[in-house]
C-alpha cells in the first residue's frame, strides 16, 4: 500500500518519516516533491576502473546539462523512514522534459535516512537551478518484519559515486 | 497492494477506475494495456529552461509510422483517458516496447490519485524505432492507498493529447 499525502504528514508528526526541511506545500496526493541540492558532480574521465567526477556548486543562474551524460547530485532534503520503504523518482513536469532523476534504482530501503544521490541524465539540454523542485518520493507499507538497514549509502549526505569498483 | 486484472475490470464497472475506451481484451493479470495516440510533440527550444514556457511543435504520426532516431525524445499520449479517485495508478512500459529500447516515461511513473485524463507518455528511444498510431505501448497498474485521500487538483487535470511541461508555472 502506498501512503497518501495526508498519511505522509501524519507519519512525519509521529516520527516514522523524516523529511528535512519539510514544507506542507510540497505534499502531493500520494508523494512529496523534493528539491535539488546545490552540488553537482560532473563526469571528467574514466580511469580504466571507475568514473572520475568534478564537484561543482550549481550557480544561482543555473547550470546547463549536456544530453546523454550522467551527473550526480543529491536531494536538498534528508529523506528517510524507520517504518516504510520508499520510491524516489522524478516528477512529470521534469519527465516531460526528458530528465531522468535516477538510473533504474528508485528503491529506498526502510531505515535509511539521508540526502539521496540522484543519477541525473538529460535527453535534451536543460538548465537546472539549485533548490528547484525536481522529483518525488513516495512511501510504501512493508509486509513482514523490517530488518535494520546496514547499507553503504544509507547515511551519506553528498552526491556519492558508486562503490562497486572497490568490491 | 496491487490490483489484479479481475479487480481492475470490477472497479471499472463500479466507476472506481476510469479507463475509457475500455476493452476487456487489454486487461493483463496485473495491469491494462495503453495504446499510443496519433500526435506527438517535439520541443523546439534549443535549451530547456524550466522557468520559461518552452517552444514546441506537434507532429501527426502517419499510418505507415514515424521513426524515432536513437537519442530522440518526444511526448506522446495514451488514447485512453485514465484515472481513479480510489487507487493510485502507475505507468509502465510494455516489455515488448522496452525490448526495443523505448522508454515510455522518464522516471515519472507515479500518477496522483484523483488525476484524470490522457496520460502524457515521455518517449525516449535508445535505438531507432518506428512508432505506429494506436500501437499498444504502455501499461497502467493500480495500487491501494493507505491513509485519508485528498484528490489531485493540479495543472495537468483533464489532459487531452500530449501535454508539455508546465514547470514554468511552479
Amino acid at each position: 500500500m502506498i501512503l497518501t499525502g495526508s498519511k505522509i504528514k501524519e507519519e512525519i508528526k509521529n516520527g516514522n518519516i523524516v523529511i528535512e526541511p519539510f514544507s506542507s506545500d510540497q505534499v502531493n496526493p500520494n508523494s512529496y516533491n523534493y528539491r535539488l541540492g546545490s552540488t553537482l558532480k560532473v563526469f571528467r574521465k574514466f580511469d580504466g576502473k571507475k568514473a572520475l567526477f568534478k564537484k561543482i556548486k550549481i550557480p544561482k543562474e543555473g547550470y546547463i546539462l549536456d544530453p546523454n551524460k550522467m551527473y550526480l547530485a543529491t536531494t536538498k532534503e534528508i529523506i528517510g523512514s524507520s517504518k516504510y520503504a520508499m520510491s524516489l523518482i522524478g516528477r512529470s513536469s521534469m519527465g516531460r522534459y526528458g530528465l531522468f532523476l535516477q538510473c533504474s534504482a528508485n528503491l529506498g530501503h526502510t531505515t535509511s535516512e539521508h540526502k539521496w544521490t540522484l543519477e541525473i541524465v538529460a535527453s535534451l539540454p536543460i538548465r537546472l537551478y539549485p533548490g528547484m523542485i525536481i522529483g518525488q518520493v513516495s512511501f510504501w507499507k512493508n509486509f513482514g518484519k523490517a530488518p535494520e538497514y546496514k547499507g553503504k549509502y544509507g547515511f551519506l549526505n553528498h552526491p556519492q559515486e558508486s562503490y562497486l569498483s572497490f568490491e | 497492494m496491487i490490483l489484479t486484472g479481475k479487480k481492475i475490470i470490477e472497479e471499472v464497472k463500479n466507476n472506481k477506475i476510469e479507463i475509457s475506451p475500455f476493452n476487456k481484451d487489454r486487461v493483463t493479470t496485473n495491469s491494462y494495456d495503453l495504446s499510443l495516440g496519433n500526435t506527438i510533440i517535439k520541443y523546439t527550444s534549443k535549451i530547456i529552461d524550466p522557468k520559461s514556457k518552452p517552444s514546441y511543435k506537434e507532429i501527426k504520426i502517419p499510418k505507415e509510422g514515424l521513426i524515432l532516431k536513437a537519442g530522440d525524445f518526444v511526448l506522446g499520449y495514451s488514447n485512453e483517458r485514465i484515472g481513479s479517485d480510489f487507487y493510485v495508478p502507475l505507468i509502465h512500459g510494455k516489455s515488448g516496447t522496452a525490448r526495443m529500447g523505448l522508454f515510455v516515461h522518464i522516471t515519472a511513473d507515479l500518477i496522483d490519485i484523483g488525476s484524470h485524463g490522457n496520460t502524457t507518455l515521455q518517449l525516449y528511444a535508445t535505438l531507432p524505432v518506428r512508432l505506429y498510431p494506436n500501437m499498444l505501448i504502455a501499461q497502467v497498474s493500480f495500487w491501494v492507498p493507505f491513509g485519508k485521500i485528498v484528490l489531485y487538483k493540479g495543472k495537468y487535470q483533464n489532459s487531452k493529447g500530449p501535454q508539455v511541461s508546465k514547470s514554468w508555472q511552479d
